[in-house]
């Protein structure tokens, strides 16, 4: 049997987009949540300064506070992308495997 | 002979990539995510707990059990996480979360007694510091989907 390079590049590439386009929803669903939740935050802290619930100074570092959530938030998106890239990369790899396999059994 | 000579790269292609996988991430630990989620939900639990409580009731002393145990269980999950590879985005996580958590603690040591707006925004900002670590964990699930 033939080892045929370019329908393996191909089924590899295919595999490549059935788990990426599987996946991405995932990252797209979480980060529109990250800013559902900023803006209901900011809304909450907004409307405990104005009702003087909050100090000034208490207000500022919890709009600081932000700058961390942000961080943490697009970290957590850079290993959902990574675990996406790794599946993804996986199965292409399984694609070769058993396309050398197949040849070598011949 | 000069078949079997030629098969040789092939074949050894072949051991690599058996043995070669991709690693970005941590592998995924249903126990880390437990972990977390009941974590979380003891710190939020702390807060609706002071909420309730009236003016007078919510003395750091009161709550300072409540505190070290959160404080402990953020402190192992950042060890489990310090133990594994790949690990650079989850320490990123944790640090921030550690810290946000630790001011919050500080504050309330500090003054003794919260007010409800001071309490209502410390359960929003700690709880959106938890929320990115408990989904980065969860999103490791794909890789043990066969």
């Amino acid at each position: 049997m033939r080892f045929d390079i370019d329908e393996t590049l191909s089924d590899m590439l295919k595999a490549i987009r059935a788990v990426v386009k599987d996946n991405w929803s995932m990252v797209k669903d979480n980060a529109n949540t990250y800013l559902q939740d900023r803006r209901l935050r900011l809304e909450l802290l907004a409307s405990l300064r104005i009702s003087g619930e909050i100090e000034e100074s208490f207000f500022r570092k919890r709009l600081k506070d932000e700058k961390k959530i942000l961080e943490s938030e697009l970290h957590s998106i850079a290993i959902m992308s990574k675990a996406i890239a790794q599946r993804a990369a996986n199965a292409a790899l399984d694609v070769l495997d058993k396309a050398i396999g197949k040849v070598l059994k011949l | 002979m000069k078949k079997h000579l030629l098969l040789l790269p092939f074949s050894l292609m072949v051991i690599f990539l058996t043995a070669c996988r991709v690693t970005l991430v941590p592998e995924y630990n249903a126990r880390l995510e437990d972990e977390i989620a009941r974590a979380a939900k003891a710190n939020d639990k702390l807060y609706i707990d002071m909420l309730d409580a009236t003016p007078e009731r919510r003395s750091y002393d009161t709550y300072k059990e409540k505190y070290n145990d959160i404080e402990s269980d953020i402190n192992s999950i950042q060890l489990r996480n310090e133990a594994r590879n790949r690990n650079e985005d989850f320490l990123k996580i944790i640090r921030n979360l550690k810290e946000g958590f630790s001011e919050a603690k500080n504050y309330h040591k500090e003054r003794n007694l919260l007010k409800d707006g001071e309490i209502k925004a410390y359960q929003s900002t700690l709880s959106a510091l938890w929320k990115p670590l408990y989904i980065a964990e969860r999103s490791l699930k794909i890789n043990t989907k066969k």
